[in-house]
């Protein structure tokens, strides 16, 4: 046979095969994934929002919300919803949960980052806190939202609107600060002009 | 993002070889001259800039429309392998001192983590078209950068007195991890 | 082909010591610095490499008469960037948790040189069985100084060892042992303690 055609013949069928396996391995592990991405959001807004029966998924213009509710009202009892942003070193995602009057924080949990690890990866988790590692996405807990949250270095939150940044990963606590500020205010006036 | 911010965040603060740990091989294999490790740094610098604007578009024109993003890996990588031997002979022909510095190097690039890395480091942070070619750029100086200094640094280590079991690739890890505690140090250099 | 035969027995054991492809080979030093930050990321990171070396070498072993030289190396990477698919796909699937722990570092097995290089050294002059031999080896060799470095450095910076307290209170983690510069550390004294226990004669 001759040689070249050989070369391409053996790789071409290589190749062939190589996207035959995969596309059908793709088919078998693909609604797991998504299965599994789904119970993480799941979880991520139950971690954002007080204790809920139900979350319902509402659509505005292109940004999606998530609004808890109780079996017996129809009023909403929080609204979580999904931020990206620039951190320190590439994107941050985060999950934040408001109550339904806008005012204050009912918590948040940051989805994907790619800070520091050690320092700014301490948004997510702080194993060096040993009595609560999660201390830092837990002090939003009821932070207030007028005028703004804002970041305090070095020392504890005096006022209701303050977060304490962690020490060695400021930029990443502020970035954290800075993507919710930013965004509260269009969320909240899409969210209000369609109730 | 700011593209410069993206170029230091990349050459410096997260240097490729000494935060992500991608390029160790070369780093350890190369660095032993400053004049080799130019090249090689030179050589890797050339072929990521071409591969992330190659990847990107596979990426976002072929992969994605068809929705098969299953071939990622496997089409990178043979991107990436066909890129190198495009570029080894292009510049053969293009240039003859060119190639007799930078040549011995390229067969060696294939296997670079740090090139498949850019790739898929592009597509995870969900770059644009220029954003991917500033992070390659960034990527490649950053890398240039950690193995002229390693160089450096062991042309100075042969002079010392080293106990015998660290001699070579021992040695060269503790000089690498008191460079990344260095490199730690530009951390927050980039503040918004 | 060529090749003196060797017993089997000293062919498997090459890869846990003499040959060992870390310690003394230095290959697959990427991954190996990247995921250990705790000995479960080295354990899992360990047996996806093993998984796509001893699949690799299988099928690169079988078709050695077929593939034709000058385009061998194209058809491995291919190869192997399939069986990489699959573990990361797998991975996601069924262990959401690792697959995140280890992110891009899962398909960054693709290039790792250990796997081309044994396919290049060792699957395409050699039979199936033997070839199988040959990467369980090295694949053990690599998942046993994963887990050693990933236990170091869990104990010394997070003071827990696969997620259970090891140390008490009294000790204060030394978090550089889980930042990039411990890594290096902590692999280049594994390293210059195998070259000086080999010096000693000390073998497996």
């Amino acid at each position: 046979m001759n040689k070249t055609a050989k070369m391409i013949i053996v790789l071409t069928v290589i190749t062939a095969l190589s996207g035959a396996v995969l596309s059908s391995w793709d088919s078998i592990t693909k609604p797991k994934i998504e299965y599994h991405q789904l119970q993480a959001l799941k979880a991520a807004i139950s971690d954002v929002l007080p204790s809920y029966d139900y979350y319902e998924e509402k659509a505005i213009n292109e940004k999606t919300v998530y609004i808890g509710k109780n079996d017996n009202s129809t009023q909403p009892i929080g609204i979580a919803f999904k931020f990206d942003g620039s951190g320190f070193q590439g994107n941050i995602s985060i999950m934040v949960g408001v109550d339904p009057s806008f005012t204050s924080i009912t918590g948040i949990k940051v989805l994907g980052q790619i800070e520091t690890p050690g320092l700014g990866t301490k948004i997510v988790v702080d194993p060096s806190n040993k009595t609560n590692p999660f201390w830092f996405p837990e002090q939003f807990g009821g932070v207030i939202l007028s005028p703004q949250i804002d970041v305090v270095k070095n020392a504890t939150p005096q006022n209701p609107n303050e977060v304490q940044a962690i020490s060695g990963a400021t930029i990443t606590s502020k970035a954290v600060v800075r993507i919710i500020n930013e965004n509260i205010g269009m969320i909240k006036e899409l969210y209000q002009s369609t109730n | 993002m700011n593209l410069l911010l993206l170029f230091i965040s990349a050459a410096i603060v997260n240097n490729f070889v000494l935060t992500y740990f991608l390029g160790i091989c070369p780093f350890v294999g190369v660095s032993k001259r400053v004049s080799s490790a130019v090249s090689m740094g030179l050589a890797v610098m050339f072929v990521m800039t071409i591969t992330a604007a190659v990847t990107w578009l596979i990426y976002h024109l072929l992969l994605v429309p068809y929705q098969i993003e299953i071939l990622e890996y496997v089409s990178f990588i043979l991107v990436i392998a066909s890129l190198v031997q495009l570029v080894e002979m292009f510049i053969k022909k293009v240039s003859k001192p060119l190639y007799d510095t930078l040549g011995i190097f390229l067969p060696l690039i294939t296997t670079n983590c740090a090139i498949l890395g850019l790739a898929l480091f592009s597509v995870l942070r969900e770059y644009s078209f220029i954003e991917s070619l500033v992070f390659g750029i960034g990527a490649g100086a950053g890398f240039t950068l950690a193995l002229v200094i390693m160089a450096g640094i062991r042309e100075e280590l042969e002079l010392s007195n080293i106990p015998k079991p660290f001699r070579g690739a021992g040695i060269t890890m503790i000089v690498a991890g008191s460079l990344a505690l260095a490199f730690m140090g530009f951390a927050g250099l980039i503040s918004m | 082909m060529a090749k003196t035969p060797i017993p089997l027995r000293k062919e498997f054991l090459k890869g846990l010591w003499n040959d060992n492809p870390v310690l003394r080979m230095l290959l697959g030093l990427c991954p190996t610095l990247a995921v250990t930050n705790s000995a479960i990321n080295g354990l899992a990171m360990g047996l996806a490499t093993t998984f796509v070396l001893i699949s690799s070498s299988i099928l690169i072993s079988l078709l050695r008469k077929v593939i034709p030289h000058q385009v061998r190396i194209a058809g491995y990477i291919v190869i192997i960037a399939t069986f990489v698919t699959v573990a990361d796909k797998f991975l996601a699937a069924y262990l959401p948790e690792i697959s995140k722990a280890l992110g891009p570092y899962v398909p960054l097995i693709v290039v790792n040189c250990l796997i081309l290089g044994r396919q290049e050294a060792f699957s395409s002059k050699n039979g199936v069985g033997r070839s199988i031999i040959d990467a369980l080896g090295m694949g053990l060799g690599f998942i046993f100084v994963l887990v050693v470095l990933g236990s170091i450095r869990e104990i010394l910076g997070s003071t827990t060892l696969f997620n259970i307290q090891v140390l008490g209170d009294w000790f204060n983690p030394w978090m550089i042992m889980i930042l990039p510069p411990g890594a290096f550390l902590t692999l280049g004294l594994l390293i210059g303690l195998g070259n000086w226990l080999n010096e000693r004669k000390v073998k497996i």
